[in-house]
């Protein structure tokens, strides 16, 4: 098989997943129980008469067979036109552009800390490997990995916001502050500081593991052995020799992690009441909100899937031992 | 007007984190007595409001809660009466309220000087608008206030005169003093109100703040109005801002980031932050419900006596104590708040475990395999109880229920259900015509519902078009015939006679068992602002609170 056809391949099975993935994001809301009518009723929805019922579920055109609201589902994804939220009246785009820099803001800035954190001390613990250093830092990133979310986030809020007043608990910027230029940047940093510091160091043991198994791998391997025997500097065998080739594992974890970045992250977004994805796809789903689910569901789908085909593509570059 | 009143109380764990970080922090500052008489700053330029509910546009027509966001939605409207602080309706917008002695009629005259936040004046064509506006447009719960006005005619500039289609002797409280008025001028050109969208038109009112930025779900802001026609506000801006649960606002309440929260604290949290030294919390009995509610059409619920024998098992005052602390108040077994005006005091509402047993003896229900629980035909007298798993005072609440339940031989299996999957068990599609599908639950109804007397009826009629509340499906020809009394006796001494008449009835045939009423409690800075004006069962978060005392209705 050739490149190409393989390309080929690979992109009709991203495109089976894709459909596979928009259907499911189609079902679920369905499938739960509790339906959406006081959402779109308002709150007065008992006070209603049937008629008047009836008619604001045909309105939201939730009284089609499943077949036609299927394919009124795969229309918007097409064109793009996504409808407008039950609750909030507002375009689905609009709400979902609104939210997703802010999510970005935070999972990226906390991928890009926690991935090169992860990276240095994996590799370094792999190094000194069975050292006090390599068996303190692993003991405590395992127990850095159990640690709740919501709980490191609560902690940070009541010693840096309630008992230090140094940082801001919740939001994205100060309501009301009106504030431009480098203000503006400043009381934006200061807003993310807490959920990007939590988030960044409970994402650091997924990469700190990944990094010292991989080099430790590496470092077993015929070659390293070579470049030591050729006299080289252990610092420049670790530089030359071992990381470059235990970070290509590592890539496609970090890859992966991107996707991830899209759905945003509903504890850390919760606790810091911080206006990002996560949170708009969390309350839709407490209110059934159907639009903003799929329209939710169907960002974090598509990031997924490009952040595989990524990987997918980057690795042969990276590696060229996996090239067909 | 009812709404389920949509808590969302945060994950228990959340709330314990705070509550022992809080303690830790707190110095045991002096502690305010239990006082409901709140003081503090009688003015300020900025008040921060953290907000726990997601809302939408904050207008008439796109607003999302009940409360918190109709409350803030007045805030830039008003209505032609408005409640006071004993939840009467007074005259507002309207100066005179004249209704014939057939109850079709109101004369309405405007009050004087009245603008909208563009200058333009507000007259009788903008409310006659608003009635045909409200009528036209999508359903809601103005449009169905509206249902029953037949005509509404601008006599001259300030006179409104509107006809009713059947008398209604709760049209002041629900309607006049409910709907918010529209000016002409600016939705006489929008066609879809509910998608209406913010911007420099559509927040046009007449109220006392004008909403100036709205980004729903992040922050709200709010200017005063300083031609109001009550009078200058006594806050100049208003900063409204949402946080995605109760430990995250206490928190910000505790770093003084806001000043106070629309949403009612917690009971174990009252002590904590009155201990924090620079808070306070204004507390009031509120008439929102807490309901133990069972399906009457499965057996033995079906019977009365079964119905009375489960009522007289709860022992109310201890889930008062337990359960919130002392901070709500016992429910009455005929339903209605001890500080309601409507309050009948002769019906008692009593714990006897003896008296319910004794009861199930006599109707046969007795244990006979010495389980410890009684048997209907056989089977195991054992049932499930529902409960919202977002809301962990109510957990609490049916645990010892059924526990108390249990001491008198009835099962009870209590399962914690998602809040909209609890709503479809109990009222499917809203729409009690529909039918239900629980056996007991764990249930609750806003303070409007006890607002106007008028919504009892809606609780206990058979009849669909009455009882739109009626989730239990309880059908009885006697208390039928005294809801529609409730529903149409213009006279106000006769129909504070059918009232307790309907509370009597309540008491004896049990159609549900209400538990308690949660007081509300709102944290607050004092030094920020703290001149709080609460009304009689809504609590102090309403626009009275930032009115002059000499504009109060």
């Amino acid at each position: 098989m050739n490149a190409r056809r393989l390309g080929l391949a690979r992109l009709g099975q991203y495109a089976i997943v894709l459909v596979v993935a928009v259907t499911l994001n189609f079902a679920l809301p369905r499938l739960m129980p509790g339906s959406p009518l006081a959402l779109i009723a308002g709150v007065e929805a008992g006070e209603m008469t049937p008629e008047e019922r009836a008619a604001v579920t045909a309105d939201a055109g939730l009284d089609e067979p499943l077949v036609v609201q299927y394919l009124t589902y795969w229309k918007s994804i097409l064109t793009l036109d996504f409808g407008y939220s039950f609750r909030q009246g507002t375009p689905i785009e609009e709400l979902v552009l609104g939210r997703l820099p802010w999510t970005l803001l935070l999972t990226l800035t906390a991928l890009a800390v926690s991935g090169t954190v992860g990276i240095a001390l994996g590799a370094f613990s792999a190094w000194r490997r069975g050292s006090r250093w390599d068996v303190g830092s692993l003991s405590f990133m395992i127990a850095l990995e159990s640690t709740p979310q919501f709980w490191l986030g609560m902690l940070f809020i009541a010693l840096f916001s309630v008992s230090l007043g140094w940082l801001p608990s919740f939001g994205a910027t100060t309501a009301g502050a009106d504030l431009s230029g480098l203000a503006w940047v400043a009381d934006v940093a200061e807003h993310a500081a807490l959920p990007v510091l939590t988030l960044s160091i409970l994402s650091i043991p997924a990469v700190y593991m990944a990094m010292r198994y991989s080099t430790l791998s590496v470092l077993g391997e015929d070659y390293i052995r070579t470049a030591q025997a050729k006299g080289l500097r252990p610092r420049a065998v670790m530089m030359h020799h071992v990381v470059r080739t235990a970070l290509l594992p590592v890539t496609t974890v970090l890859a992966l992690r991107l996707g991830w970045a899209f759905g945003g992250t509903v504890v850390i977004e919760t606790v810091f009441s911080y206006p990002g994805l996560g949170r708009l796809m969390y309350d839709a789903v407490s209110a059934r909100d159907y639009p903003v689910m799929q329209g939710t569901f169907l960002v974090f789908t598509i990031a997924v899937l490009l952040a595989n085909l990524l990987a997918d593509s980057l690795y042969p570059r990276l590696d060229p031992r996996t090239r067909v | 007007m009812f709404e389920r009143r949509i808590t969302r109380t945060a994950v228990p764990a959340l709330v314990l984190v705070v509550l022992i970080l809080g303690a830790c922090g707190s110095n045991g500052g002096t502690e305010d007595t239990g006082s409901s008489d709140a003081a503090g700053a009688a003015t300020a330029e900025t008040l921060r409001i953290g907000i726990m509910s997601e809302e939408g546009n904050l207008t008439p027509h796109t607003y999302a809660t009940g409360f918190p966001g109709l409350n803030l939605t007045m805030l830039s409207y008003d209505s032609l009466m408005q409640a006071d602080e004993n939840g009467e309706p007074q005259p507002w917008l309207a100066e005179t309220v004249e209704s014939s002695p057939d109850g079709l009629t109101y004369t309405l005259g405007l009050a004087d000087g009245v603008t909208w936040h563009d200058g333009e004046a507000l007259t009788a064509e903008d409310v006659v608008f608003s009635v045909d506006y409200y009528k036209a447009g999508p359903p809601g719960r103005f449009a169905t206030a509206m249902a029953n006005v037949s005509q509404a005619v601008a006599q001259d500039e300030s006179t409104v005169v509107l006809t009713l289609g059947v008398p209604d002797p709760s049209f002041e409280i629900r309607v006049l003093a409910d709907v918010p008025i529209l000016a002409e001028h600016v939705w006489s050109g929008i066609t879809e109100p509910d998608l209406a969208p913010f911007d420099e038109t559509t927040n046009i009112g007449s109220g006392p703040y004008r909403l100036v930025e709205s980004d729903p779900g992040v922050s709200y802001s709010f200017e005063a109005h300083p031609e109001y026609f009550r009078g200058e506000p006594k806050v100049d801006e208003l900063v409204v801002v949402q946080f995605a649960d109760e430990a995250g606002a206490t928190a910000a309440l505790r770093s003084g980031e806001i000043d106070t929260m629309m949403r009612s604290i917690s009971p174990e949290q009252i002590d904590v932050l009155r201990g924090a030294g620079s808070l306070d919390v204004v507390e009031a009995p509120e008439y929102t419900t807490t309901l133990l509610v069972f399906n009457t059409a499965v057996a033995p619920f079906d019977q009365a006596e079964f119905r009375r024998a489960v009522a007289l098992a709860v022992d109310r005052q201890r889930l008062v104590d337990d359960v919130f602390l002392g901070a709500a108040v016992v429910g009455n077994a005929g339903w209605v708040h001890p500080s309601s005006q409507w309050y009948d005091e002769s019906v008692e509402t009593v714990y006897d475990p003896e008296a319910a047993a004794r009861l199930l003896d006599d109707i046969g229900l007795t244990d006979s395999d010495s389980d410890g629980i009684r048997e209907l035909d056989g089977a195991s007298l054992s049932f499930e109880l529902l409960v919202a798993s977002n809301n962990a005072l109510r957990m609490r609440l049916a645990e010892l229920i059924g526990e108390q339940l249990g001491e008198v031989g009835i099962g009870v299996e209590v399962s914690s259900v998602e809040m909209q999957t609890l709503d479809d068990a109990v009222w499917p599609g809203y729409d009690v015509a529909q039918g239900r599908n629980y056996e007991m639950s764990m249930w609750g109804w806003s303070a409007s519902s006890q607002a106007d007397i008028g919504q009892m009826a809606s609780l206990v009629s058979s009849d669909p078009a009455i009882g739109n509340l009626n989730v239990t499906g309880y059908a009885d020809p006697e208390t039928d015939a005294l809801a529609v009394e409730l529903d149409t006796e213009l006279d106000p001494t006769a129909r504070a006679e059918v009232a307790d008449q309907l509370q009597q009835r309540i008491a004896e045939e049990v159609p549900f068992v209400s538990l308690l009423h949660p007081n509300g409690a709102y944290g607050y800075n004092p030094d920020v602002f703290g001149d709080w004006v609460s009304i009689t069962g809504s609590g102090p978060m309403t626009k009275l609170s930032f009115i002059p005392d000499d504009g109060q209705p």
